[in-house]
C-alpha cells in the first residue's frame, strides 16, 4: 500500500506540474491579444497610458532640475526669457497652447503632436549630453541626469508608439499608418536649427516641451480611458 | 563658459609667472571682474532695486489654472503714478515672430491688476509685460517676460478634514489619516493640471511649522501626533515638477483627549479567565489523578459514624434491625475481627472503638473472661468490679465510647448479670440463692453487698444450667412463650426489646452484651428513664400513680421503688433496678417449659407482662411469683422453682 501511494503522489505531482507549466507556457507563447480577449494577459490600454504619463513626469521633472541648476550657474535673472536668443526648433511644429484647445484637437493629431515633440528631440538631447558630460565645469550628477533625459526621450518615445498601436487596435484612431511608421518624416528639413543652439537654451526649449508632452498625455487619457486617476 | 575658461587660464598663467604684487592684484582683478560679470547682472539688479528709488513695476503675475492670468504692478515711488489710468501695461505675445505689444485686455485699476481671460492666455509662449506711462514711455529696463505654466500657483485644497486612525498601545500617541479635495478651479479630471500637495502641521499657538513629503494624492496620514494637544494643520499645492506654491488653505485643529482606555479592563479579564482556567483545570488534575494523599488533604473525609466490620450502608437511619442483628453476632460473625472490611478505601478512617472488641486484645480478653468470670466465677472479680463501681468505669478501655459519666453501662452488664444469675433456673440451691435474691431485692436495691453476697452462689450453680431460653411461641396479643433450657440457640424476641435497649443509649460499645442479655431477659421491663431497666410493675406505676408493689397484679416482678421516687439520681447510684423476667415465675409453676408471656408494649416501650391468672403473692414475698397457672397457657414455671414458690 505504500508503494502504491508513492505511486499516486508522484502521478499526481506530475500532473499538477503539467497543468501549471502549460499555463505558464502558454501565457509566454501567446500572441499579441486582439480586442482584449478574455484570458488574454496583455496590458490594457489605461496601463499602457498610466506608465507613459508616468515616464513623461519623470522626463518633465529631470528637465525641470537641470534647468534650475543651470539658472543657478548662469543667467539667474528673472527675465531669462528675453535673453533667449533663437526660438526653440521645435517651434513649427504646431501644438495646442491651452487647455480647450488640446481638448478639441483630435485624438490622432494629439499623438502626432506627441510623437513629432518626441522624435524632434532625440538628436538635440543626445548633443546636449556629450557637450554636458565633456565640460569640466558641470559634475557628473548633471552630466548622468543629461544622459538619463535623453534615453527617455527614446523611450517615451516608443511608448507612445505602443499606445498609438493599441489605439489603432482598439479603433480609437484611424490607422494613418505613414506618419507613425516614419516621424522623421514628421520633422522640417532645417532640422539642424538646434546645433545653433546654446545649451542652456536648448535646455530651456527642452523644458517646455516636456511639459507639453505631459499635458497632452494627460489630456488623451482621461478623454479615452477616463477611469482610474483623472 | 567661456567666461569661466578665460578666468581659468588667466589664473593658471598668473601662477606659472612668478609672484608679484602686481600680478596678485592683476589676478585678484580679473577674476573679481569675472565673478561680477556671471554675477553682475543680478547685483545690478539688486543694487538697483535696494538704492534707486522704485519706479513702477510688476509686482507679479500668477495663473491659478493654467487657463487665465493675472498681473499686478505698482507705481513705486512715483506717486503720481498712482492714478488709475496713468500706468498703462502692454504685453507682447511671442507667439509668431511679427508679434506685436498690445494693451492688457482687461483692467482692474482698484486693484491694478491686468486680468489675462483664456482667449488671452496661451501656454508654453512667452509672454512680456511692459509698464508704459500716458505718453507710452517705457518705466522699466527690462520686460518682464515669463511662460504661463510657470507661474502657475494652484487655489489651495478645499474641504480639509481628518479621522482618527489609531491610538498606540501605551495610549500617549496616535495617528491620523487627512483627506482633502483638489482646488475646484484646477481642472485635475481633465488631466490639464497635476498637482502635487503639501502638508504642514505644528501644535496650536506655536509657529515650527512641520512640513511632510510632497504627493500627489489627496490624502496622507500624520504619525506620531500626541494625545491631549491640540495640532493646526492646513495644506497648499503645486504643479508636479514646478517651484511655485499656492497659497495654504484654511487651517484644520486636530485634538484627541485621553480614552478611558479599555486597556486597564483588558489585563482584568484576561487574569479572571486565566484564574477560572486555571483552578477548573487543578479540579480536573485532581479528581483524575485521584491520590488519596491529595483527596485527603483537599477533600478530608466526613466524619460519619463507621463502625469496623459493619456496612456503613446500615449505619444509616431506618436500618436498625439490620444493625442489631449484627451487633448481636449474627450474620457473617458481627464485629468480630473476621468481618469484612468495609472501609478499605479509607485507610484513614479511625474506628470507633467498641469495648466488646477492644484493640488490647489482652483486656479484651480480660474482659471477656471478666464477663463470663462475673456470670460463671466466684464473685470476687465481680465485687471487684462491683466495688470499683466507677472506677472500674476508668480501667476500662478508656476512648471515646459514649460514657458520658460514671455511670457506667457496664455496671448494668453487672446488674444484668446478677440478674441473670438470679433469675436463670439452676439448682436447688440455686433457686434458694435466687429466693435469696428474690427475697432481697430491695435490700440489694439499697446496698451492693447483700446482693454481692447474695449473688455468690448464684453463679455457680448455674454453670450446669442453660444460659439461653427458646420462644416457644408469639402469643397473638403480643405475649411470647419462653421455654427455657431446651436450645442453646436463640431467637430474638420482640423487637421491642431490642428498639429500647438501643434507645436507652447504652451504647454500640456493650450493645452486644446488652443485645445478649436482652434476648435473655426478653421479658426485662427497661426502665424508660434510660436508667437501666426497670421492672414492669415499675412501668406501670411510671405511668400510673405510684402504689405498693402489686402483689394482686400477679406480676412477677420487683418492685423498684427508690427508682421511682427517685429515678434519676438513685438510678445511678444503686443497682439499677433489675427485674425479674417472669421466667421465675414460670419456673415456679410450669411443669413444661419456662416461659412468660408478654402482654403487650407499654407506650413507654416498656414491656407488660400477663400475670398469672390466679395468683396471690405472698405478702411477705411480694416479689414472689404468683401460682402458676395450671389451666392457662401462659404462666410456666420449672420444676426447680416451683419447689420454691410458696403457695
Amino acid at each position: 500500500s505504500w508503494s502504491l501511494f508513492f505511486l499516486v503522489s508522484v502521478v499526481w505531482v506530475v500532473l499538477v506540474c503539467l497543468l501549471f507549466c502549460s499555463r505558464l507556457l502558454s501565457v509566454g507563447a501567446a500572441p499579441i491579444c486582439t480586442n482584449a480577449q478574455a484570458g488574454c494577459h496583455a496590458l490594457s490600454l489605461a496601463n499602457l497610458f498610466d506608465r507613459v504619463i508616468q515616464h513623461s513626469a519623470r522626463m518633465h521633472g529631470i528637465s525641470n532640475d537641470l534647468h534650475s541648476e543651470f539658472e543657478q550657474y548662469f543667467l539667474p535673472s528673472k527675465n531669462q526669457i528675453g535673453r533667449v536668443s533663437r526660438n526653440c526648433h521645435t517651434s513649427t511644429i504646431f501644438t495646442p497652447n491651452g487647455k480647450e484647445n488640446a481638448q478639441r484637437m483630435a485624438r490622432q493629431e494629439l499623438t502626432e503632436v506627441i510623437l513629432k515633440l518626441l522624435v524632434a528631440w532625440r538628436d538635440p538631447l543626445w548633443h546636449f549630453h556629450q557637450s554636458i558630460a565633456h565640460h569640466h565645469d558641470f559634475n557628473n550628477f548633471s552630466a548622468n541626469k543629461a544622459l538619463e533625459m535623453s534615453d527617455m526621450v527614446h523611450e517615451l518615445r516608443k511608448g507612445v508608439e505602443k499606445v498609438a498601436e493599441k489605439m489603432q487596435m482598439m479603433g480609437i484612431i484611424s490607422n494613418s499608418v505613414s506618419s507613425l511608421a516614419s516621424p522623421e518624416a514628421l520633422l522640417p528639413s532645417d532640422s539642424a536649427e538646434w546645433r545653433l543652439m546654446k545649451d542652456y537654451d536648448l535646455l530651456y526649449c527642452f523644458r517646455r516641451d516636456s511639459n507639453k508632452v505631459q499635458n497632452y498625455l494627460k489630456i488623451l487619457k482621461c478623454r479615452i480611458v477616463p477611469e482610474h486617476g483623472c | 563658459m567661456a567666461v569661466f575658461s578665460s578666468s581659468s587660464s588667466s589664473s593658471s598663467s598668473s601662477s606659472s609667472s612668478s609672484s608679484s604684487t602686481s600680478n596678485l592684484l592683476l589676478l585678484l582683478l580679473v577674476s573679481s571682474l569675472d565673478w561680477l560679470s556671471t554675477r553682475g547682472s543680478v547685483f545690478v539688479m539688486d543694487h538697483m532695486t535696494s538704492s534707486a528709488p522704485v519706479g513702477p513695476h510688476f509686482t507679479e503675475c500668477i495663473s491659478r489654472e493654467q487657463e487665465t492670468f493675472r498681473c499686478w504692478w505698482s507705481p513705486g515711488g512715483f506717486h503720481n503714478l498712482s492714478s488709475p489710468g496713468a500706468l498703462r501695461v502692454f504685453y507682447l505675445k511671442k507667439d509668431s515672430p511679427n508679434s506685436e505689444w498690445k494693451e492688457c485686455p482687461e483692467y482692474s485699476h482698484l486693484k491694478r491688476e491686468c486680468f489675462f481671460d483664456v482667449n488671452h492666455t496661451s501656454v508654453w509662449i512667452p509672454y512680456c509685460m511692459q509698464l508704459r506711462g500716458q505718453n507710452n514711455v517705457t518705466y522699466l529696463d527690462e520686460d518682464y517676460c515669463f511662460t504661463v505654466e510657470n507661474i502657475v500657483r494652484p487655489d489651495p485644497p478645499v474641504s480639509l478634514n481628518w479621522t482618527l486612525l489609531n491610538i498606540s498601545p501605551s495610549g500617549l500617541s496616535y495617528d491620523v489619516m487627512v483627506n482633502w479635495e483638489p482646488p475646484p478651479s484646477a481642472d485635475v479630471g481633465a488631466g490639464w493640471m497635476r498637482i502635487e500637495y503639501e502638508i504642514q502641521y505644528t501644535e496650536r499657538n506655536t509657529t515650527n511649522w512641520e512640513a511632510l513629503e510632497m504627493q500627489p494624492h489627496t490624502q496622507q496620514t500624520i504619525y506620531g501626533l500626541q494625545i491631549g494637544k491640540e495640532y493646526e494643520v492646513h495644506i497648499r499645492c503645486r504643479m508636479q515638477a514646478f517651484v511655485k506654491f499656492g497659497e495654504f488653505s484654511d487651517s484644520v485643529f486636530i485634538q484627541v483627549t485621553e480614552i478611558p482606555s479599555q486597556d486597564s479592563n483588558f489585563p482584568f479579564k484576561l487574569a479572571l479567565i486565566f484564574g477560572v482556567l486555571g483552578i477548573l483545570i487543578l479540579i480536573l488534575l485532581i479528581g483524575i489523578s485521584q491520590q488519596p494523599r491529595l483527596m485527603m488533604i483537599l477533600l478530608p473525609p466526613v466524619p460519619a459514624p463507621k463502625i469496623k466490620g459493619i456496612d456503613p450502608e446500615l449505619l444509616k437511619k431506618g436500618k436498625l434491625d439490620e444493625l442489631n442483628f449484627i451487633l448481636s453476632g449474627g450474620g457473617m460473625g458481627g464485629l468480630s475481627t473476621y468481618a469484612p472490611d468495609f472501609y478499605q478505601d479509607e485507610p484513614w478512617v479511625e474506628f470507633i472503638e467498641v469495648d466488646a472488641e477492644d484493640a488490647d486484645a489482652a483486656e479484651k480478653e480480660e474482659n471477656q473472661g471478666s464477663d463470663t468470670q462475673r456470670l460463671l466465677d466466684p464473685p470476687q472479680p465481680v465485687s471487684h468490679h462491683m466495688n470499683t463501681g466507677c472506677a472500674n468505669a476508668v480501667s476500662f478501655p478508656d476512648d471515646d465510647s459514649g460514657r458520658a459519666s460514671c455511670y457506667d453501662p457496664d455496671l448494668h452488664d453487672q446488674d444484668t448479670l446478677m440478674l441473670m444469675a438470679t433469675l436463670l433456673p439452676g439448682q436447688p440451691e440455686d433457686g434458694e440463692d435466687s429466693f435469696d435474691v428474690v427475697e432481697r431485692a430491695p435490700v440489694i436495691e439499697r446496698s451492693e453487698r447483700p446482693l454481692v453476697q447474695t449473688q455468690t452462689g448464684g453463679p455457680q450453680t448455674w454453670l450446669n444450667t442453660d444460659f439461653y431460653a427458646q420462644v416457644s411461641n408469639v402469643m397473638p396479643s403480643g405475649g411470647v412463650v419462653l421455654s427455657p433450657g431446651q436450645q442453646l440457640r436463640f431467637q430474638e424476641s420482640t423487637s421491642a426489646a431490642e428498639d429500647e435497649a438501643q434507645k436507652k443509649g447504652k451504647g454500640s460499645e456493650d450493645s452486644e452484651e446488652k443485645t445478649q442479655k436482652e434476648l435473655q431477659f426478653q421479658l426485662l421491663v427497661v426502665d424508660p428513664e434510660g436508667s437501666g431497666y426497670t421492672t414492669e410493675s415499675n412501668a406501670r406505676q411510671i405511668s400510673t400513680p405510684p402504689s405498693t408493689p402489686m402483689p394482686g397484679s400477679g406480676y412477677q416482678t420487683i418492685h423498684p421503688q427508690p427508682v421511682e421516687t427517685k429515678p434519676a439520681a438513685t438510678a445511678e447510684n444503686n443497682q439499677s433496678p433489675y427485674i425479674l423476667p417472669d421466667s421465675p415465675q414460670s419456673q415456679f409453676f410450669a411443669p413444661v417449659a419456662d416461659y412468660t408471656v408478654v402482654q403487650e408494649v407499654d407506650s413507654q416501650h416498656s414491656l407488660l407482662l400477663n400475670p398469672p391468672p390466679r395468683q396471690s403473692p405472698p405478702p411477705c414475698l411480694p416479689h414472689h411469683p404468683t401460682k402458676a397457672l395450671a389451666a392457662m397457657p401462659v404462666g410456666y414455671v420449672t420444676p426447680d422453682l416451683l419447689g420454691n414458690l410458696s403457695p
